[in-house]
């Protein structure tokens, strides 16, 4: 039995939020879709270089879907849940073509199809683009779906709406989510949301780290709120850190990988503290470190071994540019249209936040917090392919052990799929653990989000019809929960706002002053390279942190548009899952993939092959962690290198089936 | 990263005079402060430095200013503003560039043709209900797997891509003498769409399935607010951000205008 | 909504559309008909076929005058006037205005050249709208009393009630004459960079030019357009205000009239304009009470 009057409430109008929005109103559910910005300035705007998806050129040079879903295994260091991740890899052709139908200006070759590049953890062109503004163009095309559902009316939009708390009811098994607590970001009004069913898709948590390539909303605040209503976290110390980027005063302007998919290579001058302009210096005076310690894959290693080598020559050896925290990322060799025409959206961006023309100049770049692979924990139900064994390394040009039809990797339209710990309450996207492991590769996250949306939009849809909602629709509960969830915010929202004036103004309890803080600190101890007593002093300087927050001032009372309380309320879920992300990194002693730990430099599958899963304790405040298996019975986990060779070999492998 | 890097040395201070507005029928007034320059500063993270420390330059406590921003990198368009008397996204606007000596002067307001919400903050609403007027999607069947999408040549790669990167941020309607503010929602079906509208329909209208409307879109800016409000000042295709032949899409529109003018008074619709 | 605007709104672009194309045809055709024929005063110079007059200056009378004969004897002249000129500019104006209320300027913000055509174009409209009513009420419908010097138009004394109504009386300049004539001046220039940016902006709104490079030439091609044009309306407006001798216009007129109708007619004429208090005032109104006195001699340079 289906209730007439349920509804879906899916909080985050980046890609995966757009994604399940069109998914679930395909299906006839209404869908209430709640964004802090206008849904068409989601920070999936910024994803800059492709969407990888196996296609036919690459297909006949070796190619497959499973190669890409061992890449992307291989790539996170095992520390995903592979059923998912080989489903996703399965469907990502057809995801590519559904966005194609929608009118995404995806590059083309002379015959008129898609045209492809190549990208970090691959030797095979693979990668879908649209100029160096992918994720503007594709979520633009979903933003474009979106409003045609709004327009006939399956779809209603809460712009600049705050996602506050999930409301639950039930204990133990009962317990599901029914709806939101959300404030109007205008006019301040908090009000409860009934729905059957509620997806997250609010993406990353860059803002932790002060600086970082995220958009100002990425504060990770939302996943922070449902942790600390019980939903659990998982992998939280996986952060990922992109190598290239710009550094500025207000974040770190993200220079896409395709730069150096496209050619750009990566050096520092063999002699430390040259002064020399860089064109003036000759080719055999300049150190590619990275083509010379990564022959096959060269400037295009993963993002995290990219980053440690980049940190390494300028931390470590003092070899940055003048002496700074800096590198060249030069395309100076390319023709200056190409240039325009492949990466004109990139250019543009250095071209007018640094105001040098990378055309002619090599790009100056350092490592910046950039994705976070951990996020909300959720479950799935894995798919037809169980091999007796799992499989080893895939070599191009092998046969897949398992064919592409749907339901290999994880069952299609399983209610629980990407379901939280909570029934009812879902994680798509960038705020989903799982998919990437402990490293995503370049041009997997677009993939994973839409994915995340069309796949698991159908497992939101079942659970409404067919679950607990089906008898038990949210819209015949009782008032009392929401009212209760409603009220609960409220109070929290006017004690925030009774701290105005209260004192005179110090900079101990200002929530910038917080703010900025935690993330110099959290950049410092937790994100390139970490140690275990740093992580430990991380942790005491956040405890200071979230006592200084207790006594927090603001310096706004307005009931109406008021930004600061917004931000400030955020710093504290921020502090919180802060914490989530220093704990798990000390509890994890061991490197893998962005997690990198110079007092456990190895991996150990025996103790770590395993997922962090952080749960909150509201009585204490406490974080409780413990780790659960990872699905690893399709590919056997094996050392991930690249074919590192020591600084005295030389000679580059040309990339196999790079044509095309 | 890099978070310690720019610590050092705050030796310039730029004065910034902000037009206020506590919202909606709200009176304006002008609020002036004074903020230590970083390196690669830019407005926004000056306007950082102001929310953490709300003092007029007078010493006089006030509230944070609130604005609209998001991505930083000029992509979103949320941060569009009015900067020294000119639209513009403030993210991208440095203040090397446009205050390099110590005291200068940097003024900012908000857009004026949309209601203010508060101080720099505008409600561009008005914008994305364009879009829906004309129509600008393309109607597929559906999100089941039916194939890939019609084959395109790069050179029409080149013209839908360009017009692709419209990120709906106002530029052009603030500057556009014809487009004016109107608070009134119900009045927006016959108040002038605007370039950046126009310019998505045209982008509808180039791609094969998006062109099946194509007739629809049409009848919607053949009407009062539609194509003909355009006056040809052209000031859109120069306030432009991302320098999206505005003006090309407005005598491509006018062109399709023309014909389906025709078309439909002969066949009489 | 009242039945107007159900009107506008039904066929708004019907409207639109005609707006445009009657500011180019019939209105800027005419427009350059009008400023041909007028420079004709002074372009005439060049006739070879003037042979009443003796000098250059008025050989330049002599041609305009011929041209006025002829625009004056087309058949059916006040309904093609009403039809082909009336309506499509009063048409024009009202819908022009009309909209032209619909935008606000912000040329002082956004100085960029077309900002400030755009603004023009409104400007000249208004300007030029008023312009044309001054004119063509002075000069068709004989509003003698808006002219410095009470000057009533005749066709059959085109050049010299042109010097007249725009200098003052018998051709000398008056304070009100140089009001006049600097309004002129004003008007005439509104009106030619109104029509040469209205036929720019024309192709673009009828999707003529659609190319930015196309945009540009065109524009080329207007500027041209509006060069010669206004090179015509300044010439005429110089060759009644500078060159032309009224005196001279005059007596060129009346031969004509006399060449063409009889000298029984060029009498009747002459006492039907008698009253006409700035021929009265002219010294060749007073040589005409005496004899004929042949043609004038030529001068030897």
């Amino acid at each position: 039995m289906t209730s007439t009057n349920q509804r879906v409430i899916i909080v985050g109008g980046g890609l995966a939020g757009l994604a399940a929005a069109i998914r679930v109103a395909e299906a006839g559910l209404p869908v209430d879709l709640f964004s802090m910005v206008p849904v068409k300035r989601s920070h999936s705007v910024c994803a800059q270089g492709g969407i990888n998806a196996c296609n036919e050129v690459a297909r006949q040079q070796g190619y497959s879907e499973y190669q890409h879903f061992d890449e992307t295994i291989y790539g996170g260091d095992f520390l995903a849940d592979q059923g998912p991740v080989l489903e996703m890899a399965n469907w990502a052709p057809k995801i590519i073509d559904l966005l194609d139908r929608m009118g995404v200006p995806f590059n083309r070759t002379a015959e008129g199809r898609r045209d492809l590049r190549l990208f970090g953890g691959s030797l095979f062109k693979r990668t879908h683009f649209s100029g160096a503004t992918t994720g503007q163009q594709l979520l633009y095309a979903l933003d474009e779906q979106v409003r045609r559902f709004e327009a006939e009316g399956k779809v209603s939009k809460y712009e600049f709406w705050e996602f506050l708390r999930p409301i639950l009811v039930g204990q133990g098994d009962q317990r599901r989510c029914v709806g939101i607590v959300a404030q109007d970001m205008r006019t301040m009004q908090i009000r409860p949301f009934r729905a059957d069913a509620v997806v997250m898709a609010t993406g990353g948590c860059g803002l932790i780290f002060g600086k970082s390539t995220n958009s100002v909303i990425c504060t990770g605040g939302a996943a922070s709120r449902c942790y600390q209503a019980g939903a659990w976290y998982g992998n939280a110390e996986m952060i990922q850190v992109h190598p290239t980027a710009i550094p500025g005063a207000d974040k770190c302007r993200l220079m896409s990988e395709s730069a150096r998919g496209e050619g750009g290579r990566v050096w520092v001058p063999r002699k430390k503290g040259d002064t020399r302009r860089p064109k003036d210096i000759p080719e055999n005076e300049r150190w590619y470190f990275l083509e010379e310690r990564y022959p096959a894959y060269g400037n295009l290693v993963p993002r995290d071994i990219a980053t440690r080598e980049i940190f390494d020559v300028c931390v470590n050896e003092g070899m940055g540019i003048d002496g700074q925290n800096m590198v060249y990322l030069d395309l100076t060799h390319k023709d200056p249209d190409y240039l325009t025409e492949k990466l004109g959206g990139i250019m543009e961006i250095y071209e007018k936040f640094v105001g040098v023309d990378p055309r002619y100049e090599p790009m100056k770049i350092f490592p910046s917090v950039h994705y976070s692979m951990g996020g909300l924990w959720t479950t799935f139900t894995p798919g037809a392919y169980q091999p007796a064994e799992p499989a080893g390394k895939h070599e191009p040009g092998m046969i897949p052990p398992v064919g592409t039809e749907v339901g290999q990797g994880m069952a299609y339209g399983a209610p629980n799929n990407m379901m939280t710990n909570i029934a009812g309450l879902y994680a798509f996207g960038e705020v989903n653990f799982a998919y990437h492991g402990a490293t995503r590769l370049g041009a997997n996250a677009l993939l994973s989000c839409i994915f995340d949306g069309l796949f698991n939009g159908v497992s939101v849809v079942n659970y409404v019809r067919e679950g607990v909602p089906s008898t038990q629709p949210a819209e015949s509960l009782e008032a009392a929960c929401f009212d209760e969830a409603s009220s609960a915010e409220q109070a929290k929202y006017d004690g925030l706002l009774a701290t105005v004036g209260t004192n005179e103004r110090d900079e101990k309890f200002n929530p910038y002053v917080i703010a900025r803080e935690m993330g110099e600190e959290m950049t410092a101890a937790s994100t390139v390279v970490k140690t275990g007593p740093r992580l430990e002093q991380c942790l005491a300087k956040l405890a200071e942190l979230r006592e200084r927050y207790a006594r927090v001032q603001l310096s706004d009372s307005a009931g109406w548009t008021n930004q600061s309380l917004s931000f400030a309320r955020a710093v504290g879920d921020m502090l919180i899952l802060a914490e989530v992300i220093a704990k798990a990194g000390l509890l994890r002693e061991e490197s893998r993939g962005s997690h990198k730990r110079l007092d456990f430099p190895d991996r150990d599958d025996e103790r770590f092959g395993k997922a962090s899963v952080a749960e909150f304790d509201p009585a204490t405040g406490e974080h409780r962690i413990f780790w659960r298996d990872v699905q690893t019975n399709l590919v056997k986990p094996r050392p991930r290198t690249y074919g590192k060779v020591e600084s005295d070999q030389k000679g580059k492998q040309e990339p196999v089936g790079s044509a095309g | 990263m890099g978070n310690g890097a720019n610590s050092g040395g705050r030796t310039r201070n730029v004065v910034f005079r902000i037009k206020r507005c506590d919202g909606p029928g709200k009176p304006s007034r002008w609020e002036a402060f004074r903020v230590p320059v970083e390196p690669n500063a830019n407005v926004i993270s000056c306007l950082n430095w102001i929310a953490a420390h709300p003092v007029t330059m007078d010493g006089r406590p006030t509230t944070p200013v609130v604005w609209d921003s998001n991505c930083l990198e000029e992509v979103c368009g949320a941060c569009t503003m009015v900067i020294n008397g000119r639209v513009r996204q403030s993210c991208s606007c440095l203040i090397d560039e446009y205050a390099p000596n110590d005291g200068d002067t940097i003024t900012l307001e908000p857009m004026s043709k949309f209601p203010v919400v508060r101080d720099l903050w505008v409600d561009r609403q008005r914008l994305f209900e364009g879009l829906k007027k004309v129509k600008a999607w393309a109607p597929i069947d559906g999100t089941y797997s039916l194939g890939d999408g019609p084959r395109e040549s790069p050179a029409q790669q080149h013209v839908r891509y360009a017009l692709s990167t419209c990120m709906s941020c106002g530029c052009c309607l603030e500057a556009c003498p014809q487009y004016l503010k109107e608070e009134d929602a119900s009045k927006w079906d016959t108040a002038f769409v605007g370039a950046a509208i126009i310019s998505q329909a045209r982008l509808f209208n180039e791609h094969p399935t998006g062109a099946i409307l194509k007739d629809d879109r049409l009848d919607a800016l053949l009407g009062v607010g539609g194509i003909n409000d355009c006056g040809n000042a052209q000031n859109c295709v120069r306030v432009c951000p991302k320098d999206i032949p505005l003006t090309e899409s407005i005598a491509a529109i006018g062109r399709a205008a023309t014909i389906h003018g025709f078309k439909r008074f002969f066949r009489g619709a | 909504m009242t039945d107007g605007q159900g009107f506008l709104q039904r066929h708004y672009h019907l409207l639109r559309r005609l707006h445009s194309l009657a500011g180019v045809v019939p209105i800027g055709a005419f427009m350059i008909i009008h400023l041909t024929t007028n420079s004709s005063v002074v372009w005439g110079a060049l006739n070879g076929r003037a042979h009443i007059a003796e000098s250059a200056a008025g050989r330049g009378i002599e041609t305009f005058q011929h041209e006025v004969h002829f625009i004056n004897n087309l058949p059916l002249l006040l309904l093609t006037e009403i039809g082909v000129l009336w309506l499509p500019i009063a048409f024009h104006a009202i819908l022009g205005v009309a909209f032209a209320l619909t935008g606000s300027n912000n040329v002082s913000r956004y100085g960029y050249q077309g900002n400030k055509r755009y603004a023009l174009q409104r400007l000249t409209g208004y300007i030029g709208f008023l312009f044309i009513v001054y004119h063509v009420a002075t000069l068709r419908w004989g509003w003698s009393f808006l002219t410095p010097a009470g000057t009533t138009w005749s066709h059959y004394y085109a050049a010299s009630t042109l010097a007249a109504a725009l200098k003052g009386a018998a051709g000398q300049w008056s304070v009100a004459g140089v009001i006049v004539s600097i309004g002129y001046f004003i008007g005439v220039s509104a009106l030619v960079f109104h029509f040469a940016n209205g036929l720019w902006t024309a192709a673009i709104t009828w999707g003529l030019t659609i190319s930015q490079a196309a945009q540009r030439r065109w524009g080329y091609v207007c500027s041209c357009v509006g060069a010669v044009l206004m090179l015509a309306g300044w010439s005429a407006l110089a060759g009644f205000l500078f060159v032309a001798d009224y005196d001279e216009a005059v007596q060129i007129e009346e031969r004509m009239v006399e060449q063409m109708y009889g000298h029984e007619y060029l009498l009747e004429l002459k006492e039907k304009f008698a009253d006409r208090p700035e021929i009265g005032r002219s010294a060749v109104r007073q040589a005409a009470t005496r004899p004929y006195p042949g043609p004038a001699p030529l001068i030897e340079e």
